[in-house]
């Protein structure tokens, strides 16, 4: 039996799939290498998917999994036991949600039925190198050779650590994810958040819901779940000093979130890693017999309001899949050959974005703008809505809502978000 | 030595509930894995295998989506998998099971059958027992270490509540791993590359078989279920104490359960 393959992909997420079918399509022998009792048992996420990018590689994207498409958008600034919301709705959905282990199931069978070789329970534990040129992975004490690796381990990128391409991780560069799913009846989702059949809710909550900590809380609806979960930056997330999960049965039990997940019940808790700074970005994702695809080379941008991550990952899997055709064709597997991986990169939207909002992770890792924002405009609307005789005039209310803020740092802070965002 | 490994598939019991009303598992949307207890069955196998040279065959009588599990025994090691599938099976209870296990096994060469020790879904511990009952060889059960004495002998070693059992037994037998007994090994690339490139789990329906209907699946069924009760759900009080330290919280413990009544000081 050969043990060759063209191409070995580590990693059945959505990034590694995309990858696998993309070359299997172009008549690759590739082989799929997943670390989960079945694909997408390790995968997680918050809830939503770009669809766009998606259904450029996927054309039968319809068929997938999706839950609900996303009408209603709500950003939610917490302060106390009031809340100021923008709601935002449009019933041509760009986005969907979806559970990301369904997702990247229904990815990698695309992936088999297009002929790769998909193995499951299979942890590899680093990748071969012959003169600094990856060969194959490592399984056990197996060997398994391929032209290129393309790696797309996820966030915890022990391959490449182990390989010396990737510095350890350090609690700055990463947030942490923590979820529930809540089940809930289609009916009751669809009259409490007034959705339609098929119609879906993002819900991005920031301030209270992490103590003013750095980083924010989500809603998804699911057909039949709601889908809850906190995002923590690591490094600001020790300045708790209890466990997160309380924080999240915090959220869950609080009066505004209460009413709406009434008689749910909790049928899964998860966490993950988030890669948040720019710095977790690989510089450059190839090296000689190697592309990087992902959350490996740091493909995720949270801006706050709204998430990215899977359409990235999948759209660089996309890209290295294609490196790799152009790579083959000249038979040159080395950094040099791969280099049209990173130019690729450069002119797709993931790298253009990931460059465009560079600063967004400092705004992101500010205090102030977690605690003492949402606190200054939930005062403000107080000021302005809730009186017994007098109307303010938006000024005063502004002058007495803003306490310790100075007109200089409200300034100052006001142009910093609006440059980052 | 040839060895036969029944193993079972389970939905995963920590994410099944029940219904109340019917009282049967709601399995729909649960995944399921190889009952965990035949993993230790499938290691002595394979372990054996190791030392004394031979085959180990798998068979699981199950839904189609049961190959999954099969690919995982091919991945440990084993040589054969069989997949028994029929709709003419399904509904069977463990003296259906066990017959049409038996017959499959009589198919094919062997020396020893192992089993886990019962199964997480339904406990029902005496399928082992009922296939070499109707094979007509020996069964020991909670068995932790195996040795083949040559001469169509092997050793064995059970474990009981307080004591060890040893035995030798005379070949053909059947052994019931018990739980936790071994470590059970990882699957390997290279195995499970074999199971996607050569098609190797066999499916064998009754077609193969070619047992009567009577004598299987729900109609081979005389087990029936007349009720099912739950234990009655107590209502918790749900009060958490945040002490500042151990004492605190041991005070407030002592103080609760005198309260209840259910501490006399």
């Amino acid at each position: 039996m050969s043990r060759h393959f063209d191409a070995i992909v580590v990693g059945a997420g959505p990034a590694g799939s995309t990858a696998a079918y993309t070359l299997a399509k172009k008549g690759f022998k590739v082989l799929l290498l997943e670390r989960g009792r079945v694909v997408g048992s390790k995968n997680i996420f918050g809830g939503r998917v770009y669809s766009r990018p998606l259904e450029e590689i996927y054309p039968n994207l319809k068929e997938a999994p999706i839950q609900r498409w996303v009408v209603k958008e709500r950003l939610s600034l917490i302060h106390v036991e009031s809340n100021i919301s923008l709601d935002y709705e449009c019933r041509d959905g760009r986005s969907f949600i979806c559970y990301l282990s369904e997702l990247a199931s229904w990815m990698a069978k695309q992936a088999e039925d297009a002929g790769s070789t998909v193995v499951t329970e299979i942890t590899v534990d680093s990748l071969v190198q012959k003169n600094g040129f990856v060969k194959g992975v490592k399984v056990g004490d197996e060997v398994v050779e391929a032209d290129a690796v393309i790696d797309c381990e996820g966030v915890n990128r022990l391959l490449l650590e182990k390989a010396g391409l990737a510095e350890e991780l350090r609690t700055d560069q990463v947030a942490l994810g923590v979820k529930e799913t809540l089940k809930l009846g289609s009916a009751e989702i669809e009259s409490r958040f007034g959705l339609g059949e098929k119609e879906g809710l993002s819900w991005i909550m920031l301030g209270d819901v992490t103590e003013g900590l750095p980083g924010g809380a989500f809603l998804y609806t699911n057909s039949a779940a709601i889908s809850l979960g906190l995002v923590l930056m690591l490094n600001t997330a020790k300045a708790l000093n209890e466990h997160v999960s309380r924080l999240l049965e915090r959220l869950r039990l609080s009066p505004f979130l209460s009413r709406y997940l009434k008689d749910s019940s909790i049928v899964e808790y998860s966490a993950h890693l988030i890669p948040e700074a720019s710095s977790v970005m690989l510089s450059r994702p190839y090296s000689d017999g190697l592309l990087v695809a992902g959350d490996a080379a740091g493909y995720l941008l949270n801006l706050g309001y709204t998430y990215r991550g899977v359409d990235f990952a999948a759209y660089s899997g996309y890209l290295a899949a294609q490196a790799f055709e152009k790579a083959h064709a000249q038979g040159d597997f080395s950094k040099k050959g791969l280099e049209c991986y990173g130019k690729m990169l450069k002119e797709s939207f993931v790298l253009k974005q990931m460059l465009k909002f560079k600063g967004i992770h400092n705004l992101l890792n500010d205090r102030t703008l977690f605690s003492e924002y949402p606190r200054m405009l939930s005062n403000l609307a107080r000021e302005l809505f809730s009186f017994d005789y007098e109307t303010p005039t938006l000024i005063e209310a502004l002058k007495r809502s803003k306490k310790n803020i100075s007109w200089l740092k409200l300034l100052l802070d006001g142009f910093k978000v609006i440059r980052s965002i | 030595m040839d060895i036969v490994v029944c193993i079972k598939w389970v939905p995963n019991t920590t994410s099944v509930n029940i219904d109340q009303k019917t009282g049967t598992l709601i399995r729909s949307g649960v995944p399921s894995v190889i009952n965990p207890h035949d993993l230790h069955a499938l290691e002595i196998a394979l372990t054996l295998k190791d030392r004394f040279g031979g085959s180990v065959t798998a068979i699981t009588m199950a839904p189609p989506s049961a190959k999954l599990g099969l690919e995982h025994a091919i991945g440990m090691g084993c040589d054969r998998a069989i997949l028994l599938t029929d709709m003419v099976y399904a509904g069977a209870d463990t003296l259906a099971t066990s017959y049409t296990l038996a017959k499959t096994i009589s198919k094919l060469k062997f020396d020893l059958i192992l089993v886990g020790q019962e199964t997480v879904d339904s406990s029902t511990a005496h399928i082992g027992a009922q296939v070499a009952s109707w094979l007509h060889i020996p069964y020991l059960y909670y068995v932790v270490d195996v040795n083949y004495l040559g001469d169509g002998k092997i050793w064995a070693k059970r474990l009981l509540e307080d004591a060890y059992e040893e035995y030798e037994l005379t070949l053909p037998a059947l052994l019931a791993a018990a739980m936790h007994s071994t470590h059970p090994r990882r699957v390997k690339l290279s195995y499970k590359l074999r199971c996607k490139s050569e098609q190797i789990i066999e499916v064998w329906s009754n077609k193969t078989l070619g047992l009567e209907a009577n004598c299987v699946g729900l109609k081979g069924s005389p087990t029936i279920v007349r009720k099912t009760s739950f234990v009655p759900e107590v209502p918790r009080k749900k009060i958490v104490c945040k002490p500042k330290d151990v004492e605190q919280a041991a005070e407030w413990l002592i103080k609760r359960l005198i309260e209840e009544r259910l501490l006399k000081i």
